[in-house]
C-alpha cells in the first residue's frame, strides 16, 4: 500500500502545479489592459481612439497579433488578422472540436451577441463590430492571405462546414 | 508522508507556483508557451 501511496501524492503534486500556474495566469490576466499570449484579458484602456475615414488596412500585413475586445462580455484575447479587398478579417479556428468550444468562447459571444468589439492594432484602438462571414467571394482572398502570412492552410470548405469561422471587423454604423 | 503532511506540502507548493508565476521574470511567458504549443498540437 505505502508506495501506492507515494504515487499517488506525487501524481497529485504533479496536476497540482500546472492547475495552480494556470489558474493564476487566468486570474491575473482578467482585468488587465488587454490579453497575453493565451489567457483572455480585460478592456483595452491605453491607446489612442481612432476616429475618421477608414484606413488603409494594408498596414495589417506588417501586424502578427491584434488584440480584440468585446464589448459584452468585456474580455480580450490576441487573434491574427487578415486584410483583404480593403477589409480587415479576423479567424477563430477549430470551432468543431472540443478544444475549440472550450478555447474559442469569445468566437460564439460575437456570434451570438451584437459583435460590437475594440480592436488595438499597434497601439491605436479601434471601435468595430464583428460580422461572421459564411459565404462571401471574399473568402477566397481571405484564405490566400492567412497561408502567405502565417502559413495556415485555409479553404472555403472549411468556413462553409463551420470549422474555422471567419469574423469582418466591420465599421460601426453611426 | 502522512496526509497532514502532504496537504501542507501542497498548499506550499501552490504558494510558491503562484509567487513564481506573478513575480519570477519569464515563468509566465514560459508557462503560456508550453501550453499553447499543447493545444497547437492537440486542438484536432
Amino acid at each position: 500500500m505505502k508506495p501506492l501511496r507515494i504515487v499517488l501524492q506525487v501524481l497529485g503534486l504533479a496536476v497540482l502545479v500546472p492547475v495552480v500556474a494556470l489558474a493564476t495566469l487566468r486570474i491575473e490576466h482578467r482585468n488587465a489592459d488587454g490579453p497575453s499570449i493565451l489567457f483572455p484579458g480585460g478592456a483595452l484602456v491605453s491607446g489612442p481612439l481612432h476616429t475618421g475615414p477608414e484606413p488603409d488596412w494594408s498596414f495589417t500585413d506588417q501586424v502578427g497579433t491584434v488584440e480584440l475586445q468585446l464589448t459584452d462580455p468585456v474580455s480580450s484575447r490576441r487573434v491574427w488578422i487578415m486584410a483583404a479587398d480593403g477589409r480587415i478579417f479576423v479567424p477563430s479556428g477549430y470551432m468543431t472540436s472540443l478544444l475549440g468550444r472550450l478555447w474559442k468562447h469569445w468566437a460564439f459571444q460575437a456570434d451570438q451577441g451584437d459583435g460590437l468589439a475594440v480592436v488595438r492594432i499597434d497601439g491605436t484602438r479601434y471601435p468595430r463590430r464583428l460580422v461572421r462571414i459564411h459565404n462571401d467571394p471574399v473568402l477566397d482572398a481571405i484564405a490566400a492571405k492567412m497561408a502567405h502570412k502565417y502559413g495556415a492552410p485555409l479553404t472555403r470548405a472549411d468556413v462553409e462546414a463551420g470549422n474555422t469561422w471567419i469574423f469582418e471587423l466591420a465599421p460601426r454604423e453611426g | 508522508m502522512s496526509m497532514r503532511s502532504y496537504l501542507v506540502l501542497c498548499l506550499a507548493v501552490s504558494a510558491a507556483v503562484c509567487l513564481a508565476v506573478l513575480f519570477v521574470p519569464g515563468v509566465s511567458e514560459t508557462v503560456e508557451r508550453l501550453v499553447l504549443g499543447f493545444l497547437s498540437r492537440n486542438a484536432r
